[in-house]
């Protein structure tokens, strides 16, 4: 069984009454990729915060690295917050060797490492520059190297791809891909679905402070209903003939002489089925087209069936 | 440790490695000596103001004033020559040239700020376009403007009428020396009028009591108190003014680098390598030893610049060796250590606490507004303090934590009682543990934004509510 870096176990937190974690518990185990995902408000930073014992829970516990998430469990764990920032009077380099030996990096190799990583993301030569003068795509890419300067187990990543161009979300997505190859552990968490699904070997979903789906990204998606979208020549029974692969609707938009249908299909059912349906039933095909369930689908169904789960007079208990 | 280390290092590189803080460092000084200066260079930048004095009354009036300018004069010459004579020092050479110098008129003499001129005319209609600048006197400096006209007549009762005309409401000197020769001649005539000779007035006013002040503290023949004895008193409330501007500027600076950091966002980054007490303590070492810098820095000119001023010979007799001894002496420079400490410690948590919970300084003028009454409050009753050690109100608010640092601290040299230092000791020691740990709460709930300055409005709103309910 894969080590537990970070377990949650029923930890709730309320701010002013108002709750804004309820009984999560979920694990981050080694050298996954783990995705924190939620609509905004749901409770995903204040998470995160108590991970890293910034905050502390009124309820349930927080494991990191088999105990409580002192300050010593912080070295090996690099945190990009969300709402980030970084030291704009001081230069490049010293803001980055700053932020090493705080992790216990020794200064001379900080600044060795630093000037590496400044080589890596293409800012060598802004090394002696104060931050204050870089833009701000430039600065971003600054507080990614001092999140990772002291080479993390784990790294935690709070919305990290937010504010970034799609050149620069593509770069970070290599590195987060790279650090996870050369074996750390990496929680992020997001509400853009594609890098999820790109990059996750787990996520766990919260929808107002619970957690509403917890697994691979297969079983997510397995959430969401298949669909075929098929385009048949008009013709009496067509219904009947499908309603047995899922729920049928016929919808807008054919051609002349032909209808277009929906079918959601249902369990243990898939689109070779269909198929042969069609076949066996001399039912002439004008279009047939699989369509590929994505993560967002997934996302908003969860969401939205967790949102009526998590109403408390609907039902006390998270998913 | 390490984070505390590393955080208070940055804090302060981060000032002193500013050209903002040196000019900071070098403007108390540039402001003491601008505080000397300006009035010497005020003085002598006046221009030379020129009069016209028509007597009415036949001439003896005109004579009474110009003698007493005259005998003005010659005090200030007499001055001059003394303080030369000091300078001179045991030195015969330098005695010699000096008075080479003066024979030679290379020592410039100070030159008459008001100078008497005779006008054309003498009736105010003539004289009016000379006094509002219409028409110019001929002088030794060219053409200039007159600066007042003054009339001297024998009123009806026989006494002495003066009218001064002058469009300058302000430079009143001439006006007052002349009021001053009048009565003094209006006074020496009403008593020789009255029968009192000449010799016996000059010889009352020559007349001065020996004052001799003495401690019963002490046996008679060492009871005499000298002005020196006096200096720990005014030390220590120098000490105390420099005490409460070291804090506020220091703590102003806090205030402003939370707030820098606040907007900047930093905060998060840092609470995920340290911990809330980390960043609050590191920033408050990293500041205090920039005050401490400031204070190396300051109180090392003070001393070097006291030395260099007691080499030279006019300066000898100056108690400035008193003074350091006062300043250095253990039963003030110890409290004074421990005061700025706790001062500095209760000041720049709450400074720091505010800052956190704001983003701009506009958020924070409104948390501010009440620190700063707080803090104007000990610089006033320190004054009080110098006079009145024992004064109800100075002794009621060296027992305010607050405000204990800066009065007990000018109160210590004029002995109060011991319940009065152990009792204000304590207090502002227990006040300042509570004010730290609630800055340590309130900053970490506006580091993570889970409050903000409304936060604290809302407070006070709560208690106002609960004390009229």
């Amino acid at each position: 069984m894969s080590e537990i870096i970070l377990s949650l176990e029923g930890v709730s937190k309320t701010f002013k009454g108002k709750p804004a974690v309820r009984n999560l518990s979920f694990a981050v185990k080694r050298g996954e990729i783990t995705g924190f995902l939620g609509p905004n408000g749901a409770g995903k930073t204040t998470s995160l915060r108590m991970a890293l014992g910034i905050l502390a829970p009124d309820s349930g516990r927080v494991t990191l690295f088999g105990g409580p998430p002192r300050a010593s469990a912080l070295e090996h764990v690099g945190f990009l917050p969300e709402e980030r920032g970084i030291y704009r009077k001081m230069k490049v380099i010293d803001c980055i060797i700053f932020f090493a030996r705080l992790k216990g990096v020794a200064p001379g190799e900080a600044r060795r490492r630093g000037l590496e990583m400044l080589e890596e993301f293409g800012l060598a030569d802004v090394a002696g520059s104060k931050i204050k003068t870089l833009s701000k795509g430039m600065a971003q890419k600054i507080q990614i190297i001092c999140t990772l300067i002291h080479n993390p187990e784990f790294i935690i990543l709070d919305e990290p791809f937010s504010g970034l161009d799609p050149v620069n979300q593509k770069a970070l997505e290599q590195i987060v891909r790279a650090r996870s190859k050369a074996g750390a552990t990496i929680l992020f968490s997001t509400h853009v679905m594609e890098h999820a699904e790109r990059l996750c070997d787990q996520i766990v979903l919260l929808a107002k402070g619970r957690k509403v789906f917890d697994g691979t990204v297969e079983a997510a998606l397995a959430e969401v209903p298949r669909r075929v979208i098929l385009e048949t020549a008009a013709r009496a029974g067509l219904r009947e003939a499908f309603a047995p692969l899922g729920v049928v609707s016929q919808e807008d938009g054919a051609p002349e002489g032909a209808v277009r249908w929906r079918i959601d299909l249902g369990p243990g059912i898939d689109a070779q089925h269909v198929l042969k349906t069609c076949v066996d039933g001399d039912i002439k095909l004008l279009r047939f087209e699989p369509a590929r369930a994505h993560l967002h689908d997934a996302f908003v169904q969860l969401v939205e069936t967790g949102n009526h789960a998590a109403d408390p007079d609907l039902t006390g208990e998270a998913v | 440790m390490r984070a505390i280390y590393l955080i208070a290092r940055r804090e302060f590189l981060s000032y002193v490695a500013t050209w903002g803080f040196w000019l900071s460092l070098a403007s108390m000084p540039m402001f003491m000596a601008l505080g000397f200066g300006l009035p010497i260079l005020i003085e002598n930048s006046q221009p030379t103001r020129y009069y016209a004095l028509i007597d009415e009354t036949g001439g003896e009036l005109e004579q009474v004033i110009m003698a007493a300018r005259d005998a003005s004069r010659e005090a200030q010459s007499e001055a001059v020559e003394t303080a030369t004579a000091q300078l001179a020092g045991d030195s015969p050479q330098l005695a010699a040239a000096l008075e080479a110098a003066q024979a030679q008129g290379q020592i410039p003499t100070q030159p008459e700020r008001y100078v008497r001129v005779t006008p054309e005319g003498t009736d105010i209609d003539t004289l009016r376009p000379y006094l509002l600048g219409e028409s110019s006197i001929a002088t030794d400096e060219g053409d200039q403007p007159l600066f007042a006209a003054i009339y001297l007549r024998e009123t009806a009762s026989g006494g002495i009428e003066m009218e001064y005309w002058s469009t300058n409401l302000t430079d009143g000197e001439l006006r007052s020396d002349m009021r001053r020769a009048l009565r003094d001649h209006m006074q020496l005539n009403h008593m020789l009028e009255n029968g009192v000779p000449r010799e016996l007035i000059r010889d009352a006013s020559q007349l001065n009591p020996v004052v001799r002040e003495l401690n019963p503290e002490r046996s008679l023949d060492t009871a005499e108190v000298t002005s020196v004895e006096r200096l720990p008193i005014i030390v220590a409330i120098g000490v105390a003014f420099g005490l409460w501007i070291i804090i506020f500027s220091v703590v102003n600076m806090l205030l402003t680098a939370m707030i820098e950091e606040k907007g900047n966002k930093v905060l998060e980054m840092m609470l995920a390598s340290s911990r809330h007490h980390e960043i609050l303590t590191g920033k408050l070492l990293g500041v205090a030893g920039v005050s401490a810098t400031l204070l190396l820095a300051w109180g090392s000119l003070a001393a070097f610049g006291g030395l260099a001023i007691q080499q030279l010979p006019f300066a000898a007799d100056l108690p400035l060796a008193d003074v350091m001894a006062a300043v250095l002496d253990p039963a003030l420079i110890f409290p004074a250590i421990g005061y700025f400490i706790i001062g500095y410690l209760m000041y720049g948590a709450v400074f720091l606490a505010i800052g956190s919970l704001c983003d701009t300084l506009q958020d924070a003028q409104t948390l501010m507004s009440p620190m700063m009454l707080i803090m104007m409050v000990p610089l006033f009753l320190v004054m009080v303090a110098a006079d009145a050690p024992d004064s109800p109100i100075v002794v009621f608010a060296s027992w305010v934590p607050l405000w204990t640092p800066f009065i007990m601290l000018a109160r210590l040299p004029q002995d109060p009682g011991l319940i009065d230092i152990l009792g204000t000791t304590g207090l502002m020691l227990a006040t300042a543990i509570a004010v730290i740990w609630a800055a340590g709460v309130v900053f970490r709930m506006g580091a993570l934004n889970q409050a903000n300055q409304d936060t604290i409005k809302g407070w006070f709103a709560i208690f106002g509510r609960k004390k009229s309910g």
